[in-house]
């Protein structure tokens, strides 16, 4: 148990970046009461509450969709489920839960009729999907114009369904709510390992005995189940949104299933509790569309900002490169002209050598008179003295490279990825080292 | 459009009369069904395509996203432009549908990045356009065509409302002004607004206007009573003539690019080396995806449109194997899909199945108390109906249905087990073993299957006189032999290998 305790560098990273996350939610409070002069009425925390729950559950079971590809059946899934929550109605009365277990037996008769569609035709999935999700759609919009025909006040609020209503959820819901999301948690937790296989590798999976079938329809009936209990807050068009963005956006930050899932926890609370409060507070704004765009905008600032992955870190990652290779570019293009054109010092004339590189070579020249290499000599460039010594280094390390390469495997050497930006000197051992250099041109040894 | 709508209008008159015409258009039902009709048969000869090319969503995310196009573009309209909000404007049509092609185009550059896999990047982008959409509408549009029922459901059923009129004889357009007889006038607070007062106010400075004043069309000045001879008018819907428009221009398409279609949608490569730029064939298709979802919003709204994309092609698809034919069944499932789906919104299922007397059934069966009158949404029933036709055709289609695929899979393991049976019989039959290998009351067990499962094949192979019990031995007759022989003679031509020596 000990060993399992020592973490890697990746993994301390990884578990900073969540509990910096963390704390920053947990800020987000009395910022928001700081800033924007915000009351946390007992209403406001109602509603807070519930969306960061169901958050939180749609962020857990979202990630395993997306890791499955599975982010379409999620929409097809949430739209399924309106029709379930109209005859729910009709046949039991207005009682959250009845309606929640309507929407969620509609919703897996869909995923049923999918799959039987699928086993029996040629059609696609895409073309399934399309089929599942707008015809079990109209069935319940059908079913809801006839309930609105109803003479009966009881049916207000059913259309809450659609577009979702954080303003209507009581104390009472978020009870429920959180009563199922502890159970659904509680056996994400005790099939973590079974779960983490049909995900990345289903056929080793079988081949190692476990039911597959099994597992696949428990993950899929915890993921409709989910999709149910956000339906109140987010709406059957845009659930998939809530349950789909805290998984992608916590992609972005790491490499292992756990951090993901947790940060996709915390990421989903977030867009959760933050969106519900924000259309609680003006009615106007509908809850779901409110939490799609926050949830979209943690997406954006995680594909730009997340170390390692993010946009922008490989933006700059490129440039860093461009600016390198412009550099040493310029100063081999100038040494190759020297040792053509006479001694190590003769200048090349600017316009030949603006004429061998065009793009880069402004940049290259900027660089390599900035560090000192190489100095302006009339209407050309000439190289200094370090500029001369860097550049034989280069030819020397190129020729080491090209050398390693040809009788790397003859000599016995050591295997090294092929990086010719490394200085091969100093990544070989000493006597691996002597061995390549035997091998040089005479009029390249030091 | 108008001098387009006049010369149809002028067309149909050489059949009908006039009288006929504005009543035929009048019911709401035959406009409903008309427009329904048209959206059905655009977007089936698109979706036919989507369907082969396996880019059946690609319709659920253009519709979701034209939503936001067509806000923005109806918010520009009304609040920047000034001019009265008009969602089947040709302006509008024409700005949303490039906002639909732009976002397919933004997807794209959002799975290239590598970093979304393509389901995220369509399962994220398109609810997010979408959401945009639906808070600008509850937020800044204060408009009855444009709110949030509207985008869910279309008003189909109001298509035959908003028209356009055209005037064919006694056509007299009035021009009312302060001097004309007609003319009323209204007292008005100059000053009141910009000197917060009341128009009680002392300082309160009046004017006299118009009320009434400006131009009347024929229509407007008959209605409005200004004019003696009746004008004769056709009132024409407006989202016909914008659905027929879109459907010839499909038709169109579909017609002469027949060929590029059908051999970029089943062989991109092929169709890329002979030249035939599919790349340029995808945007059209998309361009027109997003014209047709545009055309078909102020009627069905944006949500159910894709069912007229994906659902009647995919019917059509259990029917048949030739594009041709499929082409000209998605249409018709689909138009056939809208007609009867009004009468599915009015209670009737094809016509002579009542929903009330179901809603009666379910309610004397489970003593609830539902009221038994059924009159549901247009749009979403004209999509049940396509998909209650998906399922007759599921269930009878001759070649891909389920009854079909039960009874070929049923006849298949018939066939199998009779030669199983068949070919036992003939190795063991003329061997030492045979007492052994062919006794009839234990021959299941050579099989592992159950004794009753035996008999039935038994009773089977007897009855169609390839087997014979002989003394308790099964044994085959001259014509079993016969049966062994050429089946085994079919497998090997099937796996071409070499006939037996004699």
């Amino acid at each position: 148990m000990v060993a399992r305790l020592t973490l890697s560098a990746a993994d301390k990273r990884g578990w900073a970046i969540i509990g910096g996350i963390i704390l920053l939610g947990a800020l987000f409070i009395p910022l928001s009461q700081l800033i924007f002069d915000m009351r946390f009425t007992y209403t406001v925390r109602v509603v807070a509450l519930g969306g960061a729950v169901l958050g939180l559950l749609s962020g857990v079971l979202g990630s395993f969709a997306v890791l499955r590809q599975e982010s379409l059946l999620g929409d097809a899934l949430s739209h399924a489920a309106l029709p379930g929550v109209a005859i729910a109605f009709l046949l039991a009365g207005r009682e959250l839960s009845w309606l929640l277990i309507g929407a969620g037996i509609a919703s897996w008769a869909g995923l049923r009729f999918l799959s039987a569609i699928l086993n029996t035709t040629r059609l696609k999935q895409d073309a399934a999907m399309g089929i599942v999700l707008v015809a079990w759609f109209a069935a319940g919009i059908a079913l809801l114009t006839y309930i609105q025909s109803i003479p009966d006040a009881s049916q207000a609020g059913l259309d809450h369904f659609i577009f979702g209503q954080a303003a209507a959820i009581i104390e009472s819901d978020v009870t429920l709510v959180s009563a199922v999301g502890v159970v659904v948690l509680a056996v994400v937790a005790l099939f973590w390992k079974e779960f983490k296989l049909v995900t990345f590798d289903p056929d080793f999976a079988g081949a190692n005995g476990y039911r597959i079938g099994l597992i696949n329809a428990l993950l899929s009936a915890l993921i409709v189940v989910t999709v149910v209990l956000g339906l109140q807050l987010a709406g059957v068009i845009l659930m998939v949104g809530m349950l789909i963005a805290p998984g992608i956006a916590a992609r972005q930050w790491t490499q292992s299933l756990d951090q993901m899932v947790i940060q996709a926890a915390v990421f989903g609370a977030f867009a959760g509790a933050v969106g519900a409060v924000i259309s609680a507070l003006d009615s106007d704004i509908p809850t779901g569309p409110m939490i799609i765009v926050v949830s979209f905008l943690l997406v954006l600032l995680s594909i730009t900002l997340a170390p390692g992955r993010g946009l922008l870190w490989s933006r700059l990652r490129q440039r860093a490169n461009r600016r390198r290779f412009a550099a040493i570019n310029t100063l081999r293009d100038l040494y190759r002209y020297a040792l053509a054109h006479g001694s190590e010092d003769t200048p090349a004339p600017d316009d030949f050598i603006r004429g061998v590189r065009a793009g880069s070579v402004e940049s290259g020249l900027r660089q390599l008179r900035g560090s000192g290499h190489i100095m302006q000599a009339g209407a050309g460039w000439q190289l200094t003295e370090s500029g001369i010594a860097l550049a034989r280094q280069d030819q020397r390390n190129q020729r080491l490279w090209d050398l390693y390469r040809l009788h790397g495997d003859e000599l016995g050497l050591p295997a090294l990825p092929e990086d010719r930006q490394l200085n091969i000197a100093a990544a070989l051992p000493a006597a691996a080292l002597e061995l390549l250099e035997s091998k040089l041109e005479p009029s390249d040894r030091l | 459009m108008m001098p387009l709508e006049r010369w149809l209008i002028e067309l149909l008159l050489n059949i009908v009369s006039r009288e006929e015409l504005n009543a035929f258009l009048r019911s709401p039902q035959n406009s409903a069904a008309l427009v329904g009709g048209l959206i059905a048969v655009s977007g089936a000869l698109l979706g036919a395509f989507l369907l082969l090319r396996g880019m059946s969503l690609t319709s659920d995310a253009i519709s979701h996203t034209v939503l936001l196009g067509i806000v923005v573009a109806f918010l520009l309209m009304t609040e920047f432009f000034r001019v009265p909000g008009d969602t089947s404007s040709p302006w509008l049509i024409l700005g949303a549908s490039l906002a639909g092609v732009a976002t397919v185009l933004l997807t794209e550059l959002l799975y290239r990045s590598g970093l979304v896999r393509q389901d995220a990047a369509l399962g994220l982008a398109f609810p997010l356009l979408f959401a945009i959409a639906v808070i600008l509408v509850s937020r800044y549009v204060e408009d009855a065509h444009l709110d949030e029922d509207a985008v869910l459901v279309g008003e189909i059923g109001l298509a035959w409302a908003n028209t356009n009129s055209h005037c064919f004889a006694n056509c007299e357009s009035v021009t009312i002004t302060p001097d004309h007889d007609a003319a009323k006038f209204a007292r008005q607070c100059r000053n009141c607004r910009e000197l917060g007062i009341s128009p009680r106010d002392e300082r309160a400075i009046f004017s006299e206007t118009c009320s009434n004043c400006g131009l009347y069309s024929p229509a407007q000045a008959w209605t409005a009573g200004l004019l003696e001879r009746e004008p004769e008018l056709v009132f024409f819907p407006k989202s016909i003539t914008v659905m027929l428009l879109l459907t010839l221009l499909t038709l169109a398409f579909v017609l002469l690019f027949f060929k590029e279609l059908k051999l970029s949608t089943f062989d991109v490569g092929l169709a890329q080396a002979l030249g035939f730029r599919p790349g340029a064939l995808h945007y059209a298709l998309m361009i027109l995806v997003s014209l047709v979802a545009v055309g078909a919003f102020d009627a069905v709204g944006s949500i159910l449109v894709i069912a007229f994309f994906i659902i009647p092609p995919a019917t059509a698809y259990l029917l048949t194997d030739r594009l041709s034919l499929m082409l000209l069944l998605s249409p018709l499932i689909g138009a056939a899909g809208a007609i009867f789906g009004y009468d599915l919104a009015r209670g009737q299922l094809f016509g002579f199945i009542a929903v009330a007397d179901g809603i009666a059934a379910l309610n004397r069966l489970s003593g609830l108390a539902l009221p038994e009158e059924w009159d549901s949404s247009i749009s979403s029933s004209m999509v049940l109906m396509m998909f209650i036709l998906f399922l007759l055709v599921w269930l009878l289609s001759p070649r891909y249905g389920l009854a079909s695929t039960v009874i070929r899979r049923a006849k298949r393991r018939r066939v199998f087990e009779n030669q199983v049976v068949l070919a036992h019989i003939h190795n063991h039959q003329h061997t030492a073993t045979h007492e052994i290998e062919l006794n009839a009351a234990d021959l299941h067990e050579h099989f592992r299957w159950s004794k009753q499962k035996m008999s039935r094949v038994l009773t089977r192979l007897r009855a169609l006189g390839y087997v014979r019990i002989l003394a308790g031995n099964a044994v085959l007759t001259e014509r079993g032999d016969r049966q062994v022989h050429a089946f085994r003679q079919t497998m090997l031509e099937a796996h071409n290998m070499p006939d037996l020596p004699a």
